[in-house]
This record gives C-alpha cells, sequence and structure tokens, in this order.
C-alpha cells in the first residue's frame, strides 16, 4: 500500500483520469442495474406484496394471468393453509371530471376478497367497503396527480369509482394496481354485475402455506394447476425476456470493465518495468511489487466505484418518478464487489509481467 | 571471513553459433572495511563481474559466497533476501524510484526488511550525507549529485556488509563525481563495509584502497601507482 498510494499522490492526474474512467464504468453499471431493478419491480411488485406461496390456475392458460378465468366457487376444491380469490383485467382509466384523452391511463383491476389475506396495506385513505370503490397504487397520485375521493371512470364503460386510498409497490406488468371488491372486477370485465355469487368468475386463487412449501396445498380439480410464485412471476409475458436482456448488457458491461482496467494496469505495469525491475535489483521481491499493484488497483476501483455509487445515488434523487429506477442495498453490494473483484482479476495479468522482469536489463 | 568472494567463477553466453566468455575463470575476494574499484574499457566484463557479485546473474561456473556462506548457488527467491539485507547497489543513474520523496526511498526498504521505519536512523544517514534538507524532495527536484547521495543513503540505509556501485559518476561532473566517491571511501571505512566500485574514470580510483583491472574478461589487479 506504501507504494501504491504515494504513486497515485504522485501521478494525482493521471490517477485522477483512471479513477474517472472507472467511475464513469461504475456509475454506468449502477445506473443500468438500477433501472433493470426497477423496470424487474414494477412487472412484480403488486405479486410479491402478497407474501404468497403459489397461485391456482386453469391448466388450459398455460400459466398466463391475462387468459385465466373459472368459478370462484372452486375455492371450496382448495385446501391450503391460506386462500384468496383474485380477480384481474387490464383497463384503461380516465379522471372524471376531464375527457381530454390526456389523462388516460392503462391500470390492472385486481378483484379481492377484503376478508381474504389478498387485502392492501394502505398508506393512506382506507381499504375499499363498496363495488365504486378503489384502492390505488401511491404512483396515480405521485405520477398523475390523482388524489383521495377523486372519481375515476372506465374508458369505454360507464362505471365509476372513487379512490378511497392509496398504497405502495403495487405494480404489475408495468402497470398501476387498482385493488377493488370481486364483484366491481367482475362488472370491469364483463361491462355487468352478477345476479348470484354462483356465477361469480375469478382469474386466480392465491395460497399461502405456513411452510412455504406447497406439499401441503391440495385441489380437487385435474383442470386446475398450482403454480409457484416464483414461476408464476417468471412467466409473467415479457418478464423474463426484460431481465435477462439487463442481466446481460450488465454482465457483459463489468466484462468489459475488467479488461479495460486490466488493460490500464498492464499499460502502467509496463511504463514502470524499469522502476521495478531496479527495486528487484535492490531485493524486493516481486511478491511485494505485486501486491503493490494490486493494493493500487484496490484502492483506484474502490474510489471509483465509490463515487460512482454516490454519483448513482445522487442522480436517483433528481429522476422524475416515472423512471422506473430502484436500488437494492444488496445488489449495490454484489455489484460494487464485482466491479472491484475483476478490476483485481484485470490487475493479475500484469503480476506475471512483474514476475517476468529481469533486473539485470532494468539496470543496463 | 571474507565479505565477498569468487572461486573459479566465469560467464559465458551464446551469441548464435558462437560462444562468448564475459568473464573468464575469476578468483577473488575482499575484506570488510577496503573499497576496491574495478577500472576497464567498455565490454570488458566489468558489469559482468558486478552483477555476478549481486547475484543479479548466475555464474556460468564457479561460486560466489557472501559472509562465508552460499550465494550464487542459491534459489533467486533466497538470493533476492540476501541482496536486500547484505548488498547495498548503488547505480549509474541513480535509479531512485521516482514517486518516491528521498526519505521515503529509506522508508521502502524499511517496510520490506524490517517493518518499521526508523525515523531517527534515516535523519542521521541523511544528514551525514548532507542531504537531510532535501527528504521530502522528488528525485526529479533535485541536482545529480544530490541523487547520486541519495542513492548511496538508500544503499547504506539497511547497513549491508557490501557495497556495489555501478559507474556512481557517470552523470555527475567532476567535482560531485569527487565528492561521491570520497562520501562512499569515508562511509566505508566509518562502517566496515566491502565496496566494490566499477568505474572507467580512473582519476577516482586514489580513494580506493586496491583497483583491479579487467580486460576481456580477465581481471587483474592494476597497478594503483601508475594511474594516480
Amino acid at each position: 500500500m506504501f507504494l501504491a498510494w504515494n504513486e497515485i499522490k504522485y501521478s494525482k492526474v493521471r490517477y485522477l483520469l483512471i479513477i474517472g474512467v472507472l467511475f464513469l464504468i461504475s456509475y454506468l453499471v449502477f445506473f443500468l442495474t438500477g433501472l433493470a431493478y426497477g423496470l424487474a419491480q414494477e412487472n412484480r411488485t403488486a405479486i410479491d406484496s402478497w407474501d404468497a406461496d403459489g397461485i391456482i390456475l386453469p391448466e388450459e392458460a398455460n400459466g398466463n394471468f391475462n387468459m385465466s378465468l373459472f368459478s370462484a366457487e372452486e375455492l371450496d376444491n382448495i385446501q391450503a393453509d391460506e386462500k384468496a380469490i383474485l380477480g384481474q383485467t387490464p383497463a384503461v382509466i380516465e379522471k372524471d371530471q376531464e375527457d381530454s384523452g390526456e389523462d388516460r391511463l392503462d391500470v390492472r383491476f385486481l378483484g379481492i376478497d377484503t376478508e381474504q389475506f389478498l387485502t392492501p396495506d394502505v398508506v393512506e385513505g382506507r381499504l375499499v367497503e363498496s363495488n365504486g370503490e378503489v384502492v390505488a397504487d401511491i404512483s396515480l397520485k405521485e405520477e398523475n396527480g390523482l388524489n383521495l375521493n377523486d372519481s375515476i371512470t372506465l374508458v369505454g364503460g360507464e362505471q365509476a369509482f372513487e379512490i378511497v386510498g392509496f398504497m405502495e409497490d403495487a405494480k404489475l406488468s408495468v402497470a398501476p394496481v387498482l385493488y377493488t371488491t370481486i364483484e366491481a372486477f367482475q362488472e370491469v370485465r364483463f361491462g355487468e354485475p352478477v345476479s348470484d355469487d354462483s356465477e361469480l368468475a375469478i382469474s386466480a386463487i392465491v395460497v399461502r402455506s405456513e411452510t412455504d412449501e406447497l406439499d401441503q396445498v391440495t385441489i380437487d380439480n385435474d383442470q386446475l394447476e398450482l403454480i409457484s410464485i416464483g414461476d408464476f412471476i417468471n412467466d409473467l409475458p415479457g418478464y423474463n425476456a426484460q431481465l435477462l436482456t439487463f442481466v446481460f448488457m450488465i454482465s457483459f458491461l463489468i466484462v468489459i470493465a475488467a479488461i479495460v482496467i486490466g488493460i490500464f494496469i498492464y499499460v502502467l505495469t509496463m511504463q514502470k518495468i524499469n522502476i521495478f525491475g531496479v527495486m528487484k535489483a535492490q531485493g524486493i521481491s516481486s511478491g511485494y511489487i505485486s501486491k503493490s499493484v494490486i493494493a493500487q488497483t484496490f484502492l483506484l476501483s474502490l474510489i471509483g466505484v465509490l463515487v460512482g455509487l454516490l454519483a448513482t445515488l445522487g442522480t436517483a434523487l433528481l429522476l422524475p418518478a416515472a423512471v422506473p429506477f430502484r436500488s437494492n442495498e444488496l445488489f449495490l453490494i454484489v455489484v460494487s464487489m464485482l466491479m472491484i473483484g475483476i478490476a483485481i482479476l484485470g490487475a493479475l495479468f500484469s503480476v506475471r509481467t512483474i514476475v517476468k522482469i529481469d533486473p539485470l536489463k532494468a539496470i543496463s | 571471513m571474507k565479505a565477498i568472494e569468487f572461486i573459479n567463477v566465469d560467464r559465458a553466453f551464446k551469441d548464435g553459433d558462437k560462444t562468448v566468455k564475459a568473464l573468464q575463470p575469476t578468483n577473488f575476494s575482499i575484506d570488510r572495511g577496503q573499497f576496491v574499484a574495478i577500472i576497464g574499457p567498455s565490454g570488458s566484463g566489468k558489469s559482468t563481474f558486478l552483477t555476478i557479485a549481486g547475484g543479479l546473474q548466475a555464474p556460468s561456473h564457479g561460486e560466489v559466497k557472501i559472509n562465508g556462506q552460499r550465494f550464487s548457488t542459491e534459489s533467486e527467491k533466497k538470493r533476492a533476501q540476501i541482496r536486500l539485507s547484505e548488498i547495498g547497489f548503488i547505480l549509474q543513474a541513480s535509479n531512485l524510484v521516482p514517486f518516491l520523496t528521498i526519505k521515503q526511498q529509506l522508508q521502502l526498504v524499511d517496510r520490506v526488511d524490517k517493518g518499521n521505519v526508523n525515523r531517527e536512523e534515516i535523519v542521521t544517514l541523511l544528514e551525514q550525507l548532507d542531504i537531510e534538507d532535501l527528504q521530502n524532495k522528488y528525485p526529479s527536484g533535485i541536482s545529480g549529485g544530490q541523487r547520486q547521495r541519495a542513492a548511496i543513503a538508500r544503499a547504506l540505509y539497511n547497513d549491508p556488509t557490501i557495497i556495489l556501485a555501478d559507474e556512481p559518476t557517470a552523470s555527475l561532473d567532476t567535482d560531485k563525481a569527487y565528492q561521491v566517491v570520497e562520501i562512499l571511501a569515508q562511509e566505508t571505512k566509518k562502517k566496515n563495509k566491502a565496496t566494490i566500485m566499477v568505474t572507467h574514470d580512473t582519476r577516482l580510483i586514489k580513494y580506493c584502497d586496491q583497483v583491479f583491472e579487467m580486460k576481456d574478461g580477465v581481471l587483474q589487479e592494476a597497478q594503483l601507482t601508475a594511474t594516480t
């Protein structure tokens, strides 16, 4: 560290430039990671908030929520520690008082039985109590200016709903969720209310198991299948493709960063071959010099990554709410460690060069 | 016990089909407190002799001993350890580490060898060499003579038994060259070192106890009186 730090202090401009490159790379990686994570979360936060273990859909729906519809009476054929019916349908809404077209919003209606465990955690307002009420994702307030007691209307329909509450993290397939009663869902989906409970159609039955295992859930109907929540999320339309695209982009970026850093350190090492040769002539071991080069890489990458991290977090504060950026401590720590670890891996290429330096040539 | 001892040491290189004998079979020794010069024209084998003495290359035949112990037959790692603790190198262009101050050049030796820094020892040595005011300067900020004195300080700092100086005055003007060699002679006597200085400048050998001449790889004792 002695050699490493003193050299950085001596050649400030050179090392500032290297730190600058490391900062830009890490900033890009952190930012992309935040966007990827944010976008992934916008596909699934509503599902995550259920804290469920499995979901039951008709086999013919092929795991697709949007293609699923069956009788609510099937609930009696399911044995699970906790179970809840769920209706789901995409819809377009607009603010009641305006009809400019600009305020139309894509949303997802989720119909629930408020006596069951899918009841949302309301952060503002209250839970739905009647069919004409909804609890909305807070993004509708933050990004679209909807407030409590505002009235919204279905585009192409006549149903109107009053927003009675807001909840956090309620997005499904990147659309804000509106929780309502199962009867109201029925009306949104089919355009008319049901006259008899036996006609009630739902999209899914969500189950919880005390042991987190699905073995204890039984279904007395061959036409229905139980899917784990993890598999269900992975099968959400577009979710996996989106996630894999980002994962590959970020992975390649990290690998390219490693190569760039490796080349930088290698070039710096080559420039110092004579100095290292003289040190070796004086009896300073290759091990000490190599450790110094690795320590220097560690310092440079640590500073670059930390500045990149701070810049990312700072930028996140300035981003408009519509940008799907989210930070996650675990991801940030893992990406930081990966960046630093891979930078050190890049520096290891230089160790071979150091070991091979002939002090005799250096002093000749 | 001899500080350094060459026993039938020779060194040959392959140059295409030919074999070049850079150093003919040589027997040589030097005691502590002795200051020896090796003179001779360029390409005569002086540097080969010095680098074999310093363990930077192995002899083709024979053996070099340091303070009576095996040296040339040891592994590179072991030779590096012996070099660090027993040999101080002073090179032609001082070869100080450009990004370390004069004080840090000495601290580096401490960090590698002892693990702790003796500030008093550093100050004393720099005072003896009259460069204590330069301790916080980088090599690029001082004169050639001062750099060479700093290189001497670095070579002496670890209290080695042997000093190997390869053309230590090559980049200096006459006055500074005399000054540097005088310091080397003083330090050799005062601190009981064994010093071998390779030089082509015969004016400097008046400070030496013994002078050898290298010609075509053959080392012979030179007549001191004839060259002074």
